[in-house]
């Protein structure tokens, strides 16, 4: 791949040429803020805060869709991007519940991070606010309508699952919203549970409902570890708080690297000190099982116990 | 010692402790916000209530010692609703703006809510609404983000010894206040910050060019430079960005620091800081390595001792140093080069 070289604020980048601005700024150490963008993920511009302007062009253009271009000026940070990103975060903001104070994903949230970067804080308006329809049915997934901001990462990771495809986008204008099949509630649906849409939704809107009320997360420690269940070895987190292990989460998916629930439960179930009973789903019911069957281990057991028989 | 059961487990503990140190000292973390090991208790937050057998109300477990035979609750329906109710009147006058405050992260108001589930004040009527004080130049107070918990008027009188602020007003209009209403800037504040280093929220903040959330920062526990104290100290760390100083529980400190150590840190990150041994070679100072330095110390000191004796040497060392440096430095005086002609700025 041929190289470019552009400049951004100031600097000089040279990347390959089939690099987004986003992913050349990266490179340069300029973090451009974006709520939508995952460079695992297909590009699709909707959050609109990548925004940055460059020489010679019309308006500003959104980072995460433009291709890098030879002798290219950018500028990432100026006082009109800074205006229009206010606006955008206030847009977000005025139809976001304003609840950090207990939120599960305060600290780790994007929203949270932008809005205290360009110092947007909630208001008071008495327009519409999204419905807040909370799905509570799966025991791994909490699904939070009114936070959902509607980058639509979590249909596209969703989307590179063979045979899922369970999240996507439902209705139109104000009422678009994330829906569970056809707007099924998750135990209704097709859904694993592998959590690849919680490991990627930026606010609070899919939060593993395993931690929930656990921990925040700068209150304890997070150590990565990679599953043992199969060759994949994908990355998990284990939390741990006042030195328990008390959570085990799965960390955004790379290439080639599938995550799935089996993976997150033999994970809990080694790492954890004291790990919740496994849930499994049985048609559109989740229920409690036992460690063995959730994790396919009967065999091994009734092997073992006839041997000690024996 | 005495014998007291909690939470329906029997216990071995000193007679002369208050339930919420016997609490601890077993393992029960009991929530509060105004009570600090150094300071007498205060019992003004009411988190740390606890059922009593025998007795009528709850009792706040900071202010009551243990007796012998006690039976104590720490976590009983009607004392987790009662720190619920509190935690919710806490935050019915407190600012709703967690996403932006910068305590988010180490607000322990914020921590208990969390652990409680008051997701919210549901409490609507008047919230206080006063001026924000910026006019010290290390830090800023914000009276409305106050809780009344007293410890930065009770750490300014009873360890720092200063008094600079007090509580006024009565009932609803009660805050944190300076003589006469005249503002920090203007009270006997050495802007030691040690109140700042005790609020439980964000009402008392110090000042950052840096924009920073407590949950980037890495801390490095450190000895502070600034005398031969000792006062440990935590650097708050972003990056490779040294942007804050906490106080550290210490022995040589208590937890306390000065105005130098703790807001007197920017020179760390300061571009002209000499952070190699400057050689001057044809007049100008060039970046040279320890080794060279050494070398050139010790060739220059043989061939003074050589030529003029070892009295043609005097030391002086810098209040900066710690004990031991300056033990070293005098060792290094009489013992290597052979004069007593060494002394120590501190006596000037």
């Amino acid at each position: 791949m041929a190289n470019v070289t552009l400049t951004i604020d100031g600097q000089k980048v040279t990347v390959p040429s089939d690099y987004n601005i986003i992913k050349a700024a990266k490179r340069a150490g300029i973090d451009i803020p974006a709520l939508c963008y995952d460079p695992n993920l297909e590009v699709v511009g909707a959050c609109r805060l990548c925004l940055v302007e460059i020489e010679g062009w019309r308006k500003p253009e959104t980072a995460c869709s433009t291709k890098v271009q030879e002798g290219m000026v950018v500028s990432t940070e100026t006082e009109k991007l800074a205006k229009l990103r206010k606006e955008i975060l206030q847009l977000l903001l005025d139809n976001h519940p304003n609840d950090c104070l207990t939120c599960q994903k305060a600290g780790e949230c994007l929203l949270q991070q932008y809005a205290y970067r360009y110092d947007v804080k909630f208001r008071e308006h008495d327009g519409d606010r999204r419905q807040g329809f909370v799905d509570t049915s799966s025991p791994y997934i909490l699904k939070d309508d009114s936070k959902c901001i509607l980058c639509g990462k979590c249909v596209r990771t969703c989307y590179q699952v063979q045979d899922r495809q369970v999240l996507s986008f439902g209705g139109r204008g104000f009422d678009t919203k994330i829906v569970v099949d056809a707007d099924l509630a998750f135990e209704e649906s097709s859904c694993v549970s592998c959590n690849r849409c919680v490991t990627v939704c930026p606010v609070g809107a899919l939060v593993d409902k395993r931690l929930l009320g656990k921990t925040r997360i700068w209150d304890g420690e997070v150590k990565g570890v990679k599953c043992k269940a199969c060759d994949y070895g994908c990355n998990f987190e284990v939390l741990s708080r006042k030195g328990k292990n008390i959570a085990v989460r799965a960390k955004a998916p790379i290439e080639g690297r599938p995550l799935c629930l089996k993976g997150r439960l033999t994970t809990e179930f080694v790492y954890l000190d004291e790990p919740e009973t496994p849930y499994k789903k049985e048609a559109t019911e989740f229920k409690e099982t036992t460690w063995q069957e959730a994790l396919g281990l009967e065999d091994v057991f009734a092997k073992m116990l006839k041997n000690e028989k024996e | 010692m005495v014998n007291i059961k909690i939470n329906g487990m029997d216990y071995q503990v000193d007679d002369q402790i208050t339930v919420l140190e016997a609490c601890r000292s077993v393992g029960i973390d009991i929530p509060t916000l105004c009570n600090d090991d150094r300071l007498e208790p205060h019992a003004a937050c009411r988190l740390c209530v606890v059922e009593v057998e025998g007795k009528k109300s709850l009792e706040t477990s900071c202010s009551l010692k243990v007796w012998d035979g006690m039976v104590v609750e720490t976590h009983s329906p009607r004392v987790m609703n009662t720190r619920k109710d509190i935690l919710d009147l806490l935050f019915s006058n407190h600012p709703d703006d967690c996403l932006t405050c910068d305590k988010s992260g180490a607000c322990k108001l914020q921590d208990y809510c969390f652990e409680y589930g008051v997701e919210k004040g549901s409490y609507i009527g008047e919230k206080k609404d006063y001026p924000i004080d910026y006019s010290n130049h290390f830090y800023t107070f914000d009276p409305n983000k106050c809780i009344l918990c007293g410890k930065c008027v009770r750490v300014c009188s009873e360890l720092q010894c200063t008094n600079a602020i007090g509580l006024e007003g009565r009932g609803f209009a009660t805050k944190v206040g300076t003589p006469f209403d005249m503002g920090l800037a203007q009270s006997t504040c050495v802007s030691c910050g040690n109140c700042v280093a005790v609020c439980p929220v964000g009402a008392l903040m110090p000042k950052r060019k840096e924009k920073v959330r407590y949950w980037e920062l890495e801390r490095v526990r450190t000895t502070c430079s600034y005398c031969g104290v000792g006062c440990q100290m935590e650097l708050l760390v972003k990056g490779q960005k040294v942007v804050g100083v906490e106080p550290a529980n210490g022995k040589a400190n208590n937890g306390l620091l000065c105005v130098k150590g703790r807001f007197a840190y920017p020179f760390i990150n300061h571009p002209d800081r000499l952070k190699t041994p400057l050689i001057k070679k044809n007049g100008k100072f060039e970046e040279a390595s320890w080794e060279e330095a050494y070398k050139l110390i010790v060739d220059k000191v043989n061939g003074i001792k050589e030529d003029d004796g070892p009295e043609a040497f005097a030391g002086l060392t810098s209040a900066r140093c710690t004990n031991e440096e300056n033990y070293l430095f005098q060792k290094l005086f009489r013992a290597v080069i052979g004069t007593n002609n060494v002394d120590h700025c501190a006596r000037l």
